[in-house]
C-alpha cells in the first residue's frame, strides 16, 4: 500500500516512514505543503497522512485537494493543534480519522488497519488462536462454539489490539494509551494492564489454556500466532 | 452602613444641631431686637415731645414749676417731666426699677435733659420690659416647630436626591463587581450617570478589569502555546523510542531502559495533555451540545474503573433517587470530571473501603454526592486542593502530579456546576456536585 506522509517536522516524518516501511507500506515523504500538493495531483495513494500545522500551507486545504483528486485515498489528520474545531472541520471535510500528537506509531497502524477493514468491507474478520475464535467485527470470542461471554469491553479492546500487532511485544504504556487514551487524568504511572491480563487469562482458562497470550518478562505482553 | 443612609443621617444631625443652637440663641436675639426697637421708639417719642416743647413752649406740660407725669392705665408706659438743677445732665437709655403707686415695675427708661425758658428739665420716658419680653416665648416655640418641619422636609428631599444621585454607584457595584464572573467578563457597558466621579469610577473599574483580563488571556495563551509546542518534540521522542523498541538487534536489557524512558515520556505527555485540556476548557473551545442520562454515564464510568476498584477491593454503589438527563453539556468533559473524582476516591481509599455515589434532585437542580471512606483531606489543605500542581501530603505517596482536581474544577466551572467538598481526616471525603437546573431536561 502506498502512503504519502506530509509532515514538516523531519525527525517525526522519518520515524513514521521507518515504522510504516517496516510494516510493508511503500512510503513517500513531503516536508512542505507545496510539494505535497504536487504529489497528490500526480501519484496514487492508499493513505495520505496530513499534518495540519504546515508552515507554507493550510493542512485543511491539502485535505480538500486530496479528497478532490484522490477520492480513493484514505486521509488521516495528524496534528498538534488539538483544537476541537479543527477536528470537526477535518472530519467534515472527509478525513477518515484524526490522530492528535503525540501519538503512538502502533495506534497509527491500528487506525490504518481499521480503515482498510472498513474500506474492503471485511464482514467477518476472525482470528483463530489455538481454538479460540476471535471475531474482530462482532467483538466476540468463542471456543468450540461456546461464547466466552465474561470478557468485558476493555478486555476485548486489549485482545484486539494485541491481535492487530500480533507477534510483537506491546509495552504496558502502549496498551494503556490505547485503552485509556480518551481519559485525561492525574496518574502518570498507575497501570492496570497486569490486572486486566490476569482477568482475561482467568476467564479464558475456564475453556482451555491460552498459552498464546504471552508475558514478555520485564517488557510487556504479546500474542503469538502463526496464522 | 450604606453611604446613602450615612449621608442622610449626617445631614439630619447637622441640621438638628444648627437649629437647636439657633433656637437656644433665639431669646437673646429677640431681646436684642426688642431692645433696639424699644430704644428707637423711645427716642422717637422723645424727639416728638421736644418738638412740641419747641413749638408750643414748656408750658404745655409744666406750669409754675410743677412736674408733669403721665401713665397708661396699666402702667406699662409712663412719661415724666421735671425741672432739675441747671448743671445736671443726662442722656441715657437704661433698665431701671421704679415704684409706681405701690407696684414695683421694671422699665426701660430714656433720660434726657434739655433747656427750655432758661431752665433745665429732665425728661423720662419709660416702657415696661415685661411687655417687651412678652413675645419671646411663643416666638421661640413657633420658630422651633417651623424649623423642625423644615428639617423633616429637607431630610426627605435629601433621601430622595441621594437615592437618585447614588443609583449609578449601586449599579456599578451590582453589575461590575458583584455579578461579574471572574475572569471572564462581558463587554464593557457604560453606566449612565452625569456624576463625573462615578464616570471615573466606572471607567477605572473597566480599565482594571481589562488589564486583569489581558493578563489571564496571556496566561491562557501561554499555556496553550507551550503545550502545543511541546506536543511535536514529545511525538518525535515517542516514535523514536517505539521504533528502537521494534529493532531486532536491541538487547532486552536495553529494551528495559527504553521502557523506562517511555514511562517517563508518558508522564510528560500526561502533564502536557492535561494542561492543554485545561487551557482548552478555559478558552471555551468545547461545545456543550450533548445530552446524556446520568445513570448511563455512571454505568460507563463503573466499567472504566472496575479494574481499579478490584485492585483495592473497594465497594462501589450508585444510588440515584431518580435519574437525570443532562442537556447542553459536553459528555467527554463530564465523563472526565466524574472519572477524576472517582479515581481520586479510589487512590486515596483504604483497601476494602467503599465509594458511595448518591444523587437527588433539589430545588434549583440536581445534586451528586461522591462519598469515600478514604484518608480524607487535612483541614488546612482544603482551600488549596483545586490549585494546579498543588501536591498535598497524601498525594505525594501516589503517582500524581496535582492536576486531577484542577481538571475537575475547570470542567465544573465550564458547565457552571458547583463543587463543594467535605472531609474528615481518617474518615473520608465527600465531593458534592450541584448541577444547575438549566443543564437538566425538565
Amino acid at each position: 500500500m502506498n502512503v504519502l506522509i506530509i509532515e514538516d517536522e523531519r525527525a517525526l516524518a522519518d520515524e513514521v516512514e521507518l515504522f510504516l516501511s517496516k510494516n510493508n507500506f511503500i512510503c513517500e515523504v513531503c516536508y512542505n505543503g507545496a510539494s505535497a500538493s504536487e504529489k497528490i495531483a500526480i501519484n496514487l495513494y492508499d493513505f495520505i497522512l496530513i499534518d495540519l500545522g504546515l508552515p507554507d500551507y493550510d493542512g485543511l486545504d491539502l485535505l480538500k485537494e486530496a479528497k478532490l483528486n484522490r477520492p480513493e485515498a484514505a486521509c488521516i489528520i495528524l496534528t498538534a493543534r488539538a483544537e476541537v474545531n479543527d477536528r470537526i472541520k477535518g472530519l467534515d471535510l472527509g478525513a477518515d480519522d484524526y490522530l492528535p500528537k503525540p501519538f503512538s506509531l502502533l495506534e497509527l497502524q491500528s487506525r490504518m488497519q481499521a480503515i482498510t477493514r472498513r474500506k474492503f468491507g471485511l464482514v467477518n474478520q476472525t482470528v483463530n488462536l489455538d481454538g479460540f475464535i476471535v471475531n474482530l467485527t462482532d467483538r466476540t470470542i468463542t471456543y468450540m462454539s461456546n461464547a466466552v461471554s465474561a470478557i468485558t469491553k476493555k478486555e476485548f479492546d486489549l485482545i484486539a489490539y494485541l491481535i492487530l500487532h500480533k507477534n510483537r511485544t506491546l509495552t504496558r504504556a502502549q496498551l494503556s494509551e490505547h485503552i485509556w487514551g480518551s481519559v485525561v487524568n492525574d496518574d502518570y504511572d498507575s497501570n492496570f494492564i497486569d490486572a486486566h491480563i490476569k482477568n482475561i487469562r482467568k476467564k479464558l482458562s475456564a475453556f482451555a489454556a491460552a498459552d498464546w497470550l504471552e508475558t514478555v518478562r520485564g517488557l510487556g505482553y504479546r500474542i503469538k500466532t502463526n496464522v | 452602613m450604606k453611604l446613602k443612609t450615612k449621608l442622610t443621617l449626617f445631614n439630619a444631625i447637622s441640621k438638628l444641631v444648627i437649629v437647636t443652637l439657633f433656637v437656644l440663641l433665639l431669646p437673646s436675639i429677640i431681646e436684642n431686637i426688642n431692645r433696639n426697637y424699644t430704644d428707637d421708639r423711645l427716642i422717637k417719642q422723645k424727639d416728638k415731645l421736644l418738638q412740641i416743647v419747641r413749638e408750643q413752649g414748656i408750658k404745655t406740660y409744666i406750669e409754675d414749676g410743677q412736674s408733669y407725669g403721665s401713665y397708661l392705665p396699666l402702667k406699662e408706659e409712663y412719661i415724666s417731666l421735671d425741672e432739675v438743677e441747671p448743671d445736671y445732665y443726662a442722656d441715657t437709655i437704661q433698665n431701671e426699677r421704679r415704684l409706681v403707686e405701690r407696684d414695683t415695675i421694671d422699665y426701660r427708661i430714656l433720660s434726657h435733659t434739655f433747656v427750655a425758658g432758661k431752665k433745665n428739665y429732665l425728661l423720662e420716658i419709660g416702657k415696661s420690659t415685661e411687655t417687651i419680653g412678652d413675645t419671646t416665648g411663643p416666638l421661640q416655640t413657633i420658630a422651633f416647630l417651623l424649623l423642625l418641619g423644615m428639617i423633616m422636609l429637607t431630610i426627605i428631599a435629601d433621601q430622595v436626591y441621594s437615592n437618585y444621585i447614588l443609583a449609578p454607584l449601586s449599579r456599578i457595584i451590582r453589575t461590575k463587581l458583584v455579578g461579574a464572573k471572574f475572569p471572564s467578563f462581558t463587554t464593557y457597558s457604560r453606566i449612565k450617570t452625569t456624576t463625573s466621579d462615578f464616570q471615573h469610577l466606572d471607567l477605572s473599574i473597566h480599565k482594571m478589569i481589562a488589564t486583569i483580563e489581558r493578563a489571564f488571556q496571556k496566561e491562557r495563551e501561554f499555556i496553550s502555546n507551550a503545550s502545543h509546542e511541546l506536543m511535536t518534540p514529545i511525538s518525535i521522542i515517542q516514535t523514536k523510542i517505539e521504533n528502537m523498541f521494534e529493532q531486532e538487534d536491541v538487547a532486552d536489557e536495553l529494551k528495559v531502559r527504553l521502557l523506562e524512558m517511555q514511562r517517563i515520556l508518558n508522564r510528560l505527555k500526561s502533564i502536557t495533555k492535561t494542561l492543554l485540556l485545561i487551557s482548552q476548557i478555559e478558552n471555551e473551545q468545547f461545545l456543550k451540545e450533548d445530552e446524556i442520562s446520568l445513570n448511563d454515564m455512571l454505568q460507563e464510568l463503573y466499567e472504566e474503573i472496575s479494574i481499579r476498584l478490584q485492585e483495592k477491593n473497594i465497594g462501589f454503589s450508585i444510588a440515584l433517587t431518580e435519574d437525570a438527563t443532562l442537556v447542553n453539556v459536553n459528555k467527554f468533559l463530564l465523563f472526565n470530571l466524574l472519572f477524576n473524582l472517582v479515581n481520586n476516591a479510589i487512590k486515596y481509599n483504604k483497601p476494602d473501603g467503599a465509594i458511595i455515589i448518591t444523587g437527588e434532585p433539589f430545588k434549583g437542580g440536581y445534586r451528586i454526592n461522591i462519598n469515600d471512606t478514604g484518608i480524607g483531606i487535612a483541614e488546612d489543605e482544603l482551600p488549596f486542593i483545586f490549585n494546579r500542581f498543588k501536591k498535598l501530603k497524601a498525594s505525594l505517596k501516589q503517582d500524581s502530579f496535582g492536576l486531577g482536581l484542577p481538571i475537575v474544577k475547570s470542567i465544573a466551572d465550564f458547565h457552571q456546576i458547583d463543587v463543594q467538598v467535605q472531609s474528615e481526616q481518617g474518615v473520608g471525603s465527600t465531593f458534592i456536585l450541584s448541577i444547575p437546573a438549566k443543564l437538566l431536561r425538565a
